[in-house]
């Protein structure tokens, strides 16, 4: 490993891993570092992986039973008070043929299953000898030089790149020290999601989801899974155990006092929730940090001179309403980066304004298009109007529609005017209407 | 089913470099600024693994032992008390995931 390599890429996620997978097909040298014991294994995530991005480093995916768990084809957004939900429910067969539109994926064994795959675009490169998938390593520190980034150091090592890719994960400490993020970063804008890995026999938990071959169920929830913290709850289907588990603002956690593994408990207690997992055993617990996708804690600046940053490291995320994206924008960010890097190659040139195409073309990508249109939406979803009352207005309307009581009827339109009494007022609902009119 | 402690949940934690006794602290927290100046004490509730808990004298301890590596104190704490890194993959704790 003497000579320099065309690209150093820190971190093995979705996002550097799709960035190596891209430098490999586009035949460059590079050196992919991961902390971890194998790449993955420090990674955890909801999970599912939406879009189609995945089909175009991996093709015909689905082919394979390995790396991804189950596609999703239905989708379930639940509102929940203390005993009741009430669910938007979607399934369709028409989300049954690939390319699909999502796949849940368990990241120790996703990320490691899409490490082989880039190695074996690395063996087919003209740098199968050269470019490294390396574990096991730390990089302390991004080695600069008049401004420019040249290689990496850990410990007393060095290795030199003409460029970096940062994709590091949330916890960014190297984009912090390049300068591109604060040194601390308030938990304002930031969640904690902590989730377990239940285990069912894999027919019970077919049988009990509905579940046919390796289609998969998707629900968030919304309400008393929270216990009055700003967040949301979510279950998705793996191949044969499921994945439970809550997103909890950070600073509102705070200022309540409350402790996320209690409040995991209370939601595993609610009656719906309890008959869902009935039989299961826990098999992991397991947290992390998460961005909430609000603009004002992003890096403004996603590069440097001979340096990019990709991924969640950028705070690439966002739950708008319809689903948390996060590793969707992570594969594509590092793919866009490495076409960048490569760019940089052919012309000679890793200097800022080189480096600058790469936030130029995110800007120009879904991502940034979807992170700029629906701002509105993610300060409407962390509003306690929408995360508290909506939840317990309806359940209190649902409760009131669906009990026959032998006695005369009220009509619906009464019934929820008793309900929004109860529990909001008009004025919260002509609030949360401007603002959901104004986001969605 | 069986509601899991905390404890019996992280019994279920892959930790890195197990059988070592002598293990270098990815985080040192300065509990001084805790025990002094700090109006809310969070970590000792908001930690999803329980690392920094509060004595009967209300004084907060810290040990880094249970440590998941998932960020919440670097965040929740505003007073400058954490000072976070990553744990060194030969000498250092830090977790390996099963499933993730």
């Amino acid at each position: 490993m003497e000579e320099k390599f065309d690209c150093i890429i820190v971190g093995a996620g979705v996002a550097g891993l799709s960035a190596a997978m891209t430098l490999a097909n586009n035949n460059m040298k590079f050196l992919l570092i991961e902390k971890g014991e194998f790449p993955g294994s420090k990674n955890v995530s909801g999970g599912v992986l939406w879009g189609n991005d995945l089909a175009k480093l991996v093709p015909k995916y689905w082919e394979e039973d390995a790396g991804w768990d189950r596609y999703i084809n239905q989708r379930r957004l639940t509102f929940m008070d203390d005993q009741s939900t009430f669910t938007v429910d979607f399934k369709s067969s028409h989300f049954n043929e690939p390319p699909y539109a999502g796949v849940v994926v368990l990241r120790s064994k996703f990320d490691n299953w899409l490490a082989e795959k880039v190695q074996e675009a690395i063996d087919k490169s003209d740098y199968a000898m050269d470019s490294f998938i390396a574990p096991n390593i730390l990089v302390e520190e991004i080695l600069e030089e008049d401004g420019k980034a040249v290689g990496i150091r850990t410990g007393d090592e060095k290795f030199y790149a003409d460029s970096v890719i940062l994709a590091e994960g949330v916890n960014n400490l190297l984009t912090r020290k390049v300068g591109l993020q604060d040194k601390y970063v308030p938990a304002d804008h930031m969640l904690t999601g902590i989730k377990e890995i239940i285990r069912f026999d894999q027919k019970v938990l077919e049988d009990r989801f509905q579940l046919n071959g390796k289609s998969g169920m998707s629900n968030e929830f919304v309400g008393y899974a929270t216990n009055g913290v700003e967040g949301g709850g979510f279950l998705y289907t793996n191949k044969d155990t499921i994945s439970l588990g809550l997103v909890l603002g950070l600073k509102d956690l705070r200022e309540k006092g409350q402790k996320p593994y209690d409040i995991l408990n209370e939601f595993k207690k609610h009656p719906v929730i309890a008959d869902t997992i009935r039989g299961g055993e826990v098999v992991e617990y397991s947290a992390h940090v998460v961005s909430s996708g609000d603009k004002r804690v992003m890096p403004k600046k996603l590069y440097k001179a001979g340096l990019v940053v990709c991924g969640e490291a950028a705070n690439l995320l966002m739950n708008a309403g319809k689903a948390i994206q996060g590793m969707d924008y992570a594969m594509r960010s590092g793919i866009l980066a490495a076409d960048t890097i490569t760019e940089a190659k052919k012309n000679k040139d890793f200097g800022d304004a080189a480096m600058k195409k790469y936030q130029d073309t995110l800007s120009d990508s879904y991502i940034m298009k979807d992170i700029n249109n629906f701002q509105d939406a993610v300060h409407l979803l962390h509003d306690p109007v929408m995360t508290q009352k909506m939840p317990n207005l309806i359940c209190d309307f649902g409760r009131n529609f669906f009990s026959i009581k032998n006695e005369p009827t009220k009509k619906a339109r009464e019934m929820l005017s008793d309900s929004v009494k109860k529990h909001a007022s008009y004025w919260d609902l002509i609030k949360i209407g401007a603002k959901g009119a104004k986001s969605l | 089913m069986k509601l899991l402690s905390l404890p019996e949940r992280l019994g279920l934690v892959t930790y890195r470099n197990q059988a070592k006794s002598d293990i270098k602290p990815h985080i040192k927290v300065d509990t001084d600024i805790c025990n002094s100046t700090c109006p809310h004490k969070c970590t000792t509730y908001v930690c999803p693994a329980n690392c920094y808990t509060m004595d009967d004298a209300g004084k907060v301890h810290f040990q880094v032992e249970d440590c998941i590596e998932c960020g919440t104190c670097m965040y929740a704490c505003d007073q400058g008390a954490v000072d976070w890194e990553f744990p060194d993959p030969e000498i250092g704790r830090g977790v390996t995931w099963n499933f993730g």
